[in-house]
């Protein structure tokens, strides 16, 4: 056991390039552009601030992240996303049509359920110091609001590790979350990534959830880079806690 | 071709998205350990010269209620207060017959469908059982249809003495499946445990056997069930045993259920649709209970179930309360008293309890 949890450990020094500072208080330089497999695309702004947007549609999200003044050695900045996931939750209830897999093959929600219109809201703050070659921690602390037209039925949930914490806002109409995450470049090309979240989910059956990756990240150019880890996750859910381990690999593209 | 492609890649993703140090689905050993309940509190009980064993297929404590998958119904998540108003009032039968031993098929201990309630434990505290062996027959994370999500169900054996020895005995799996249905599929089993009687051991068996099978996979599983109790006579000890064997007796007049069972929408036996519907025809294996009525005694022998079929009956299916056949049974290798069928319960569950008195020896 000591053993895995050093193999961890050693994995867990993911690394990363000063180039992609996306989720720091940094915003992007005007005009750039960033997209990966399991982030949303990402663009600059002239006036200090970036723009994200969840690239399946189906799901479709928008942040505005922009800086702040500087506090003592803290790069600050705040960032307002909106999603609207019904379409999402409801193409879940019957992902391949009755027609192909009967009866709803792959359903993850119930099709007995009516999913109504729904929005969520979340702000957060974060916070960065340092540097990539001497090492970046950023601390951030956010909070969510669901909207919903409706009650989502109790039952709609899908519970599931990464899933789960993320539509809880639309189940319990309040979300909370802190994190932080340290990178710190050791070579040209190499840089770790160390980070965690911590959702809380007032109200809920499953009342927080704990995500953390370690990352190390190879970067070609600002052009391209891959990001190659773990990811961990415990958290409880309506019928209880359990934790996963999950390899985790991204391709991120920038222009 | 496209569609078992389009079902492989998303098995493949779903399996990485919710991999873990547990497997999505537990396979189960051939023979495993079962789990082993205890009551809140203990009430002692001395040992008996006649017990009375039940056996009773709940249906996952939703009563009567228009389930999706084994009726007509379009109910896939069950609502808690639903399913602790089923479960009392089967608490409530239970305290009014009061068994020593029962075998409950199709019980839910960690299921998305019955609102996680842990049913083998609910029941062990609200009726006068003080210890249960559970056996999973459905044991997943996720099951990837009609939003099933999370399910654990599976057979449970109550009694009021300790169980000791208590096993998993994993039966065959459907033979006429495609290896990703199978894999999220139930895996039937027989769980076996010695009653520890002060002075008086004695083995409970109890089994839910296939019902949906359209091969010979339900042959299998009646001869795995009684391969198992021909083995503990061979070991010079007495069983009490039962549970839904998913059979009709060899003498039952009537073998084919398609109309009775039939849906809206659904058309059986017309000149366009000529197979019959899965579960509801049981003319080829009219035969297969023979070697247990030869063998063993049941409660309620051949020849009174003969004499007047319907008040034996235990079964119907969906809301239908007008029972139509027989398919669950209580045996011993040794002699049963007063076999009773309880078609008052009809509301309860979608199958009826057997209860018999038992001679211990």
């Amino acid at each position: 056991m000591k053993k895995v949890c050093q193999l961890l450990l050693i994995i867990s020094c993911g690394w990363i390039n000063a180039q992609w500072e996306g989720e720091t208080a940094n915003v992007m330089k005007p005009g750039r552009r960033e997209v990966g497999f399991f982030v949303p695309f990402k663009m600059g702004l002239s006036n200090g601030s970036e723009i994200s947007i969840n690239k399946f549609l189906i799901m479709p999200s928008v942040s505005y992240k922009t800086e702040m003044s500087q506090f003592k050695k803290w790069q600050r900045a705040y960032r307002l996303q909106i999603a609207y996931p019904t379409m999402a939750m409801r193409w879940l209830q019957s992902p391949i049509g009755m027609k192909l897999g009967e009866p709803d093959m792959f359903a993850l929600i119930s099709p007995e359920f009516t999913i109504p219109q729904m929005l969520s809201v979340y702000g957060e703050m974060i916070g960065s110091t340092g540097t990539p070659d001497a090492g970046q921690l950023t601390l951030s602390a956010g909070a969510g609001i669901g909207i919903n037209g409706k009650k989502l039925p109790e039952r709609s949930t899908i519970d599931l590790p990464i899933i789960y914490p993320r539509f809880s806002v639309y189940h319990n109409k309040i979300l909370f979350k802190v994190g932080g995450k340290y990178l710190r470049q050791f070579k040209e090309r190499l840089s770790y990534k160390m980070d965690y979240d911590m959702y809380l989910m007032p109200g809920g059956d499953g009342r927080y959830a704990f995500e953390q990756n370690g990352l190390l990240v190879w970067t070609k150019s600002n052009r391209f880079r891959i990001l190659l880890g773990y990811k961990l996750i415990a958290g409880e859910y309506p019928f209880g806690s359990q934790a996963h381990l999950f390899p985790f690999m991204d391709f991120q593209f920038g222009w | 071709m496209l569609k078992h492609f389009t079902q492989t890649i998303l098995f493949l993703f779903f399996g990485f998205v919710i991999s873990s140090c547990d497997p999505i689905v537990n396979e189960f050993n051939d023979v495993e350990a079962a789990i082993i309940y205890r009551a809140n509190s203990i009430t002692e009980f001395a040992a008996k010269d006649t017990i009375k064993v039940m056996t009773w297929n709940i249906r996952f404590g939703v009563a009567r209620l228009r389930f999706f998958g084994d009726g007509c119904g379009d109910r896939v998540i069950i609502n808690k207060s639903e399913v602790y108003k089923a479960l009392e009032d089967v608490a409530n039968k239970i305290k009014l017959e009061d068994p020593d031993i029962i075998l409950f098929q199709e019980v839910d201990v960690q299921s998305k469908k019955t609102a996680y309630i842990d049913q083998a434990q609910w029941l062990l505290d609200n009726t006068d059982f003080n210890y249960g062996a559970y056996a999973s027959m459905w044991e997943s994370q996720i099951i990837l249809a009609d939003g099933l999500g999370r399910v654990n169900t599976g057979n449970l054996i109550l009694s009021k003495w300790k169980l000791e020895n208590a096993e998993r005995h994993q039966l065959p799996l459907r033979g006429d499946q495609d290896a990703l249905t199978q894999y999220f599929y139930l895996r039937r089993n027989v769980l076996k445990a010695t009653v520890a009687m002060p002075g008086k051991p004695f083995i409970a068996v109890n089994t839910h056997l296939t019902a949906f099978a359209t091969d010979d996979t339900k042959q299998k599983h009646i001869n795995g069930f009684k391969t198992i109790l021909d083995a503990i006579v061979a070991e010079g000890q007495n069983f009490v045993a039962g549970g839904d064997l998913n059979e009709i007796p060899p003498n039952a007049s009537i073998e084919d259920y398609c109309l009775e069972d039939q849906c809206d929408g659904e058309s059986f036996h017309t000149s366009d649709e000529s197979y019959h519907k899965e579960a509801s025809f049981f003319g080829l294996e009219i035969t297969w209970l023979e070697p247990f009525y030869k063998k063993y005694q049941p409660a309620i022998p051949l020849n009174v179930y003969g004499a007047n079929e319907s008040d034996h009956y235990t079964h119907s299916v969906d809301k239908k309360l007008t029972l139509d056949r027989k398919l669950d049974y209580l045996w011993t290798n040794t002699s049963w008293l007063n076999g009773v069928t309880h078609q008052e319960a009809v509301k309860l569950s979608d199958h009826i309890p057997i209860s018999a008195k038992w001679v211990v020896k």
